[in-house]
């Protein structure tokens, strides 16, 4: 028996203790305790009838370096994250939807490079997001990305660079992202990521 | 080092003067330990216990109970001394000395209220300090400073309320009477910051502000005032009248029920008219508040918006609006109820009324709780053509849910308005054109508020957000903040055609009172839940994570459990203060 048909056996056990009371006593106060019992056991069954789901903390994606072979593996890893820990798909998606909260990222290897991927993931403020849906000249939304590779969501260098792997697999493009860039722990870091050239404050074109 | 080598050499040379024996005797107890030391040196320093667990019930499940009783108890003993010190204010500007009554009828509760509330404030920090001593040093690392004050607050909260119930009786004459009234106030004053200062630990908690240097008053300060602060220390405030009146309420109802002769059911019916006022009173503008606390969350980090409003979260707002909803009916109900059986001839002039407004209620209901995404088999989804439904799917989104909410808040003020103005006539000359005005402003907003909910599914939601939304909220608050002070002047020279009859309303009534006080301590506790895991595995989000087995937020089902039976349990030791505090009475009662 599962956790949830226990607890609407329980819920139905303390309804019907309710509508039991009602019917059977006639002192008041036990009369209101037992209507307060309907009230909350028809509460916790209406609460049980929903999608019961719970909020587990993410799962960390083992990043054994001695695994990763190919730029493959490391987009295979970067899907894991992309769902768990990096928190992206709470608010983009993979093609269009009508749950869809921030851009689209379908194609967003081929359309960005991976140092402005980076760049987008690290220092999201950098560029300022360009609205064209209205009419007239476009407006200008600052990014509401967070920081990556901050907390809460606190990815290391190397779960970002799979990252980047797999959208720029999912795109259809070649990963530009080697292994030879991923850091060895307790290892002088590898290059850093050339990071896209900007002013004080960019604008990127949203379409 | 240099203090202690001086000591050690004052000693050794003290002890060369006495014949050298005492400098033996050193050595020889410096040789005997060596080993000690040795041993001593192999035992690496044992780490320091981050949480701690008890059997069966797990320590996550005991310390939701008692925090869940403590905090729904403060809100009671917060909430309540509002609630009388408005009452006793009614009295003394009117001279009604039943409002008086009442006033200290539920003041008599604070003593043993507090005393109880505190028990489970002390139980709660007994168990924090047990079961999540890692936590518990953080915070305490930044809030001490603010704990002194709270402590403070709590003397002087005490000393006040110690003065205000025993000089009662002593101070209800001319200027006696109005140091009791500011007594009061400084009551209330003092239980502000008593509710305000917890909320920076908690809001802390959500919202950090953590700064890595400067005093320590400078670092409690700056992760007191986290961006979540305000709007929480104001949406508990009005939610604490809110449950102050209901709670009043659900007390009268019970009264009401239980009354053995006439003079009772009248005091009881009436003091559950006054309850529900003031509930409805703050629930009115509580929405607000509300929304302005999600605002401030999204502003804050978008992702725990996200979690909250449209994540795993996403349902329990449905249950919020499910409850909302049923709150709205049954505080109409009481009222149009009042209508038809305190006021004789009301009845037929509201009848049409108050079904439209049924009506209009239950719609709006309905669209509420449409939720954005529906429960369907794979079959249903694809006939759909998603999980959004091609109709229905319309009233799931933001836009829809805003729109309804509003409505529902102005037809429960002109429910509100409706029983006020039943049973007089009004006779300024000025009568007519106020009347046709308040009419008017409340046809315009409601269509107003429709027009404005429609056009948001046609503009971005940051423009939806930023100003469709808060327009719709400014136009509802508008016509509240107009009408009230208007239909107060209008029937401040109104004549009564038909006095209040009270002690007639049916036995109904009084459980739509208990109803309507469950539905609030349900609301308590649900949004508690909320506010919570929208903080997913973080004890201080993004800073401090959590890494005991608890490090989830369980499903709704299993949560509601919970709740309810800490609301249960709450209803059952508010129903065990009210019998204490009024044992005497009831004895004083029997014998004469």
């Amino acid at each position: 028996m599962s956790e949830v048909v226990k607890l609407q056996l329980i819920g139905l056990a303390v309804v019907g203790s309710g509508a039991l009371i009602l019917l059977l006593v006639r002192a008041q106060f036990v009369r209101v305790i037992g209507f307060v019992a309907i009230v909350l056991g028809l509460f916790t069954l209406t609460a049980l009838s929903v999608p019961q789901m719970a909020s587990l903390p993410p799962v960390e994606e083992k990043f054994d370096i001695a695994t990763v072979k190919t730029p493959t593996d490391m987009a295979t890893i970067g899907q894991k994250i992309f769902f768990s820990k990096g928190q992206c798909a709470l608010c983009h998606t993979i093609g269009p939807s009508e749950s869809a909260r921030c851009p689209d990222l379908k194609g967003i290897g081929a359309k960005l490079s991976r140092e402005f991927l980076f760049e987008s993931l690290t220092q999201p403020q950098a560029y300022i997001y360009l609205d064209y849906r209205h009419e007239g000249q476009p407006k200008e939304y600052p990014a509401r990305m967070p920081y990556i590779n901050k907390n809460p969501i606190g990815l290391s260098k190397n779960e970002i660079l799979s990252v980047i792997a797999f959208l720029q697999q999912m795109s259809g493009e070649p990963i530009s992202v080697s292994v030879a860039e991923l850091e060895v722990p307790g290892q002088a870091p590898a290059a850093p990521v050339k990071v896209a050239q900007s002013g004080p404050v960019a604008v990127a074109q949203a379409h | 080092m240099q203090q202690q080598g001086g000591w050690f050499q004052r000693l050794l040379q003290a002890g060369r003067g006495h014949g050298g024996m005492f400098s033996a005797l050193l050595w020889a107890v410096g040789l005997l330990s060596l080993p000690a030391l040795a041993f001593g040196a192999d035992v690496a320093p044992a780490a320091a216990t981050e949480y701690r667990d008890i059997p069966y019930i797990g320590s996550r499940n005991l310390v939701w109970v008692v925090a869940q009783l403590h905090l729904l108890l403060a809100g009671f003993v917060l909430g309540v001394p509002i609630f009388a010190w408005l009452c006793e204010v009614v009295a003394w500007k009117t001279g009604e000395k039943r409002y008086d009554k009442l006033a200290k009828e539920f003041t008599k509760l604070l003593t043993s209220a507090y005393a109880t509330t505190a028990l489970f404030g002390g139980i709660l920090l007994f168990l924090l300090i047990s079961f999540y001593p890692k936590l518990m040093n953080y915070l305490t690392d930044i809030f001490f400073p603010s704990f002194i004050v709270y402590c403070l607050l709590f003397l002087v909260e005490t000393a006040t309320l110690y003065l205000y119930w025993y000089g009662w009786d002593a101070m209800q004459d001319g200027h006696k009477k109005t140091f009791h009234i500011f007594l009061g106030f400084m009551l209330n004053f003092f239980a502000f910051f008593i509710m305000i200062v917890p909320n920076s630990w908690a809001t802390f908690q959500a919202s950090p502000v953590v700064l890595a240097e400067g005093s320590d008053i400078a670092r409690a300060w700056a992760a007191t005032w986290n961006p979540t602060w305000w709007p929480v220390n104001i949406h508990r405030l009005i939610a604490n009248v809110v449950l102050g009146g209901y709670i009043c309420g659900a007390y009268a109802g019970i009264r009401y029920l239980s009354a053995r002769n006439a003079e009772e059911r009248d005091h009881y019916d009436w003091m559950g008219y006054v309850g529900n006022f003031i509930g409805v009173f703050g629930l009115l503008p509580l929405p607000f508040a509300g929304y302005w606390l999600m605002r401030e969350i999204y502003q804050y980090n978008q992702q725990m918006g996200i979690t909250l409003m449209g994540g795993f979260l996403s349902w329990l707002f449905i249950l919020q609006a499910m409850l909302i909803g049923v709150l709205f009916l049954g505080s109409n109900y009481y009222f149009w109820l009042g209508i038809t059986y305190r006021i004789p001839g009301s009845e037929l002039k509201y009848r049409k009324s108050m079904l439209s407004m049924l009506i209009i209620l239950l719609l709006c209901l309905g669209v509420w709780m449409t939720p954005h995404s529906l429960v369907a088999s794979l079959e249903e989804a694809r006939k759909m053509g998603g999980t959004h439904h091609p109709l229905l799917g319309v009233f799931g989104v933001m836009s829809a849910k805003m729109t309804v909410s509003n409505l529902m808040i102005l037809v429960t003020f002109m429910s509100f308005i409706m029983y006020w103005r039943a049973g007089k006539e009004e006779t300024a000359g000025w009568a007519k054109a106020a009347k046709a005005l308040m009419s008017a402003l409340l046809v315009l907003a409601g269509i107003a508020v429709v027009v404005l909910g429609v056009w948001g599914y046609f503009v971005p939601a940051i423009i939806r957000i930023n100003y469709f939304s808060t327009s719709q909220v400014m136009i509802v608050l508008f016509v509240m903040l107009t009408i009230t002070p208007l239909t107060a002047l209008l029937l401040k020279s109104a004549k009564t055609t038909t006095e209040m009859v009270w002690g007639k309303m049916p036995p109904r009534a009084g459980y739509a009172l208990v109803l309507n006080a469950i539905m609030v301590i349900l609301l308590m506790t649900l949004m508690g839940y909320a506010r919570s895991s929208s903080r997913v595995h973080w004890h201080v989000y993004g800073v401090l994570r959590d890494s005991s087995q608890y490090a989830f937020s369980p499903a709704l089902g299993y949560a509601a459990g919970i709740m309810a039976l800490n609301t249960f349990l709450f209803c059952m030791i508010v129903a065990f203060i009210f019998w204490v505090a009024t044992m005497s009475d009831k004895a004083k009662a029997s014998h004469s």
